[in-house]
Parts: C-alpha cells; structure tokens; sequence
C-alpha cells in the first residue's frame, strides 16, 4: 500500500483534509474538512474545521475541532478544544481540553484540567488536576486528587470511586485546599474527602475530612470522620 | 408512558450485581441511554428504569456474558447498522415481515435474498403500512421506490414517511427534519410513519 503524503504546516496555511500520514502545524493551520491521519502535532495554533481521526495526537499549542475527534493516544500540554464528541482512547492532559459533548476512552490522566459539556466514559478516570464535567463521570476505577479549585461533575458512577485532598506542591504558598460538588456518587467502594454531595449511594462507604452529604445510602458499612457532616443515613 | 418503573437500588438487589457492573454495561452501551430515566424523589435524584425491559437485558447479559465478550454482546444489542445481514427466512422468523409481503417486495426488487438493514427497513415499512390496510399495492411500490432513491439520506437522520392522497391521486413524501407540513384543502394524510420508530422496532425484533 502507498503511504500517504504528510503534511506539515511551517508558517500559515489552510488546507484540504483527506488522508494524510503525518500532521504536524507549528505556525497556524487550518484545515477545512475532515482528516484521517496516523499522528496529529501541533505546536502553533491549529483549527480542524469538522473531523478528525487519528492516531497520536500532541498539542503543545492550542488546538481546535470543531467536529468530533477520535484518536488512540493523546497529550495534551497546550490548550484543545473539541466542538462534540471526543473518543480518546488513552488521554494524559496537562493543558486543558474542552469538549462540547462527550468524552469517552479507555484511560484518562488529567494533571490539567477538563471541561466537558456532556457526559465522560472511561475504563480508568485519574486526576490530580481540575474537571468541570456536566453530565455523569463514569469509569471503572475513579481517582481523584483533589490540589486546587473546585472540581464539579453532575454525576459520578463506577466501581471504585476514591477522592482524596492532595498537597499543594506546585503553590507551596497559598493554603488553598481543592474540592469536588457532585450531586450523586454511586459506587461499590467510596472513600471521599472535601466532597459535597446530595447523594452518596454505595456498598462501602467512607466518608472522610472535610465532607457535607445530604444522604449516604450504603448496604454494608460506613464509617464516616468526626470532621464531615451527614445529614441522612439508611442501610439497605 | 405508563410502564413500571424500577429504581436502580432495587434493581441492583434484584438482579444480584453491583453499581460497577452496571455502569461498566451502560458505558459498553448494553443498556441504552434512554432506560436511564432521572426523577426527583424527595429524597433527592434517582435513576429508575423501565423494569420488564432492563430485567431482560440484564438477565441476557449474565446468561450470554459467559461465552461472548462485552463488546460482542454490545455488538448484538445494538446491530450497527452496516454489516448486518440477514436472509430472508429469518425476517419471517423473526416476525418482521410476513410471507405475502416478502414475496411481494422480492418481485420489486431483485438484488437477491440477503438483507441489509436499509433493505429490511424498506420490507418493514411495507409490511406494516400494507397489513394496517391503510395503503394499497400501488401505494406500496411507490414507496418502496422513495425509500430506495434516498437510502443513503435515511440512515442517520430522523426521517418520516407520508403518503397522501388527492381527487385519487396519490404521493408519496420523505420528510427529512421537517417540523411541519401543510397541504392544500382536499389533501388527505394517509399515512405518516417515522422511520426512527420503525428502526427501533426491528432492532427490538432483531435482539
């Protein structure tokens, strides 16, 4: 099979999608319409105007889509915008990425931050950075350490759900403590910390420091610290 | 809507399996969104589901999940739409199209036994305006002609299908994201079906 060409963008240009080999934009690139790529680079500033399917992708830079994304593996150490859906396999955010409808993968890392309009589905969820997710936030196992500001999801489901407060070393300065709002939490294993939530409905539930829930619904144990407050517990 | 409904603690304890084992499945899109129904109680927000259809699914799950891998079954529940193929004694096993209207559709289209999902939409419409008896012979080719011309159109679309009839002249429309449709004085709407509904139904016969 013939390799296809690559493109690389030094300077500015705008240009066709198709099928290419490599991408890589270090000026500012635009590309019209929808790509297919082994490896996507940005080091500039890039715009993908509808899709785009590939398979690494790095940006270093800002980067925007405005369609879906789909990608296998992903870093992200600038800033990167996605109009709907993004599917990322193995995403590691250091940046930021927005996505404006949903975000689903196999193993997400974020030490930056998320903002997702929609709905986040992974197999592994681990972040020491922030998200602002408005719909649920499923995974497998979620991780949550929490450094800094406030993290939001509507809702949080899985197996194992740990939130845990985080030292803040990057800041050793301020004495802000990070936090996380959700209305509902829903997991077999649940260890929380600094956590507000409506609802937490789990078979082992510990709540921890720092901790104000409306209602803990467990079916085999809790156990919850003398500096949280609950307002309602059931067994069932 | 006036199904029973089950919330998800319930549901849980009935079934037997944990928050992560259906999460996992809603994730793997075994169970589909729309099951998902979010209510207040006063105790705050919960998440009931439809109890007949998600205690069958989950029973097939755990019967099935033995031998497939969660991605075959996810495969099963939800047939995408481009590479499933199936013959057409099976659509008349299945209850999809009776004998009389496949014959009848196999007359107007020759391109052989296999059906595609386009294809099977083409003879569940037919057969389900012609055994309503709200369309007649005529009616039936005509429309069998527009689905064909605008497959490609149908498939991701939310699409409608009407068919109206004048001084005994009859047409056939593909309405397309259409809000609203106005007609002259004396116009008749035989017969409007949206394709999404028809498309659910084969998938909930193909499970």
């Amino acid at each position: 099979m013939k390799k296809d060409a690559n493109l690389i963008i030094n300077g500015s240009g705008s240009y066709p999608g198709g099928r290419y080999d490599k991408i890589s934009i270090r000026g500012e690139g635009t590309i019209v319409s929808d790509v297919e790529c082994s490896s996507f680079h940005v080091y500039g500033t890039s715009e993908a105007v509808e899709n785009v399917k590939t398979g690494s992708v790095k940006i270093l830079g800002e980067a925007e889509v405005k369609g879906n994304i789909e990608a296998e593996e992903t870093l992200i150490m600038g800033t990167m915008s996605v109009g709907s859906r993004a599917q990322m396999k193995k995403i590691k955010i250091l940046g930021l990425l927005e996505v404006g409808e949903g975000l689903i993968g196999d193993q997400a890392s974020i030490k930056g931050s998320i903002v997702v309009n929609g709905d986040v589905e992974y197999e592994t969820f681990d972040s020491s950075g922030g998200f602002e997710i408005k719909g649920l936030l499923t995974a497998d196992t979620i991780k949550v350490g929490l450094r800094f500001g406030q993290s939001t999801a509507e809702e949080i489901g899985g197996g194992k759900i740990t939130v845990k407060k985080k030292k803040n070393t990057l800041l050793p300065f301020g004495k802000e403590v990070g936090t996380l709002k959700a209305k509902v939490i829903e997991g077999d294993d649940i260890f929380l910390e600094n956590t507000t939530a409506d609802i937490v409905r789990g078979n082992q539930v510990k709540i921890g420091q720092g901790c104000q829930i409306g209602l803990v619904e467990y079916r085999e144990h809790l156990s919850q610290d003398s500096q949280a407050t609950i307002k309602t517990k059931t067994k069932i | 809507m006036s199904e029973e409904l089950i919330s998800k603690k319930e549901l849980l304890e009935l079934a037997g399996i944990s928050y992560g084992q259906l999460y996992r499945w809603k994730r793997k899109d075994l169970i589909p969104e729309e099951w998902f129904v979010r209510k207040s109680t006063f105790t705050g927000q919960e998440t009931f589901f439809p109890k007949e259809k998600i205690l069958e699914r989950i029973n097939k799950i755990q019967t099935m999940k033995e031998n497939l891998s969660l991605d075959e079954l996810a495969d099963m529940f939800s047939p995408s739409l481009s590479d499933l193929q199936l013959d057409r004694d099976e659509l008349i096993k299945r209850n999809i199209v009776s004998n009389a209207v496949m014959n009848l559709y196999l007359e107007n289209d020759q391109s052989g036994p296999k059906f595609n999902f386009s294809r099977m939409l083409e003879v569940y419409v037919l057969e389900k305006l012609l055994q309503s008896g709200e369309i007649n012979l005529d009616e039936g080719k005509m429309l069998l002609q527009v689905l064909k011309d605008n497959a490609a159109l149908i498939k991701q679309k939310s699409c409608e299908l009407m068919i109206t009839r004048k001084l005994g002249v009859s047409s056939c429309l593909l309405l397309i994201n259409a809000e609203e449709v106005h007609f002259e004085r004396g116009t008749k709407v035989v017969v409007q079906v949206s394709l999404m509904t028809c498309m659910e139904e084969i998938k909930s016969k193909l499970v």
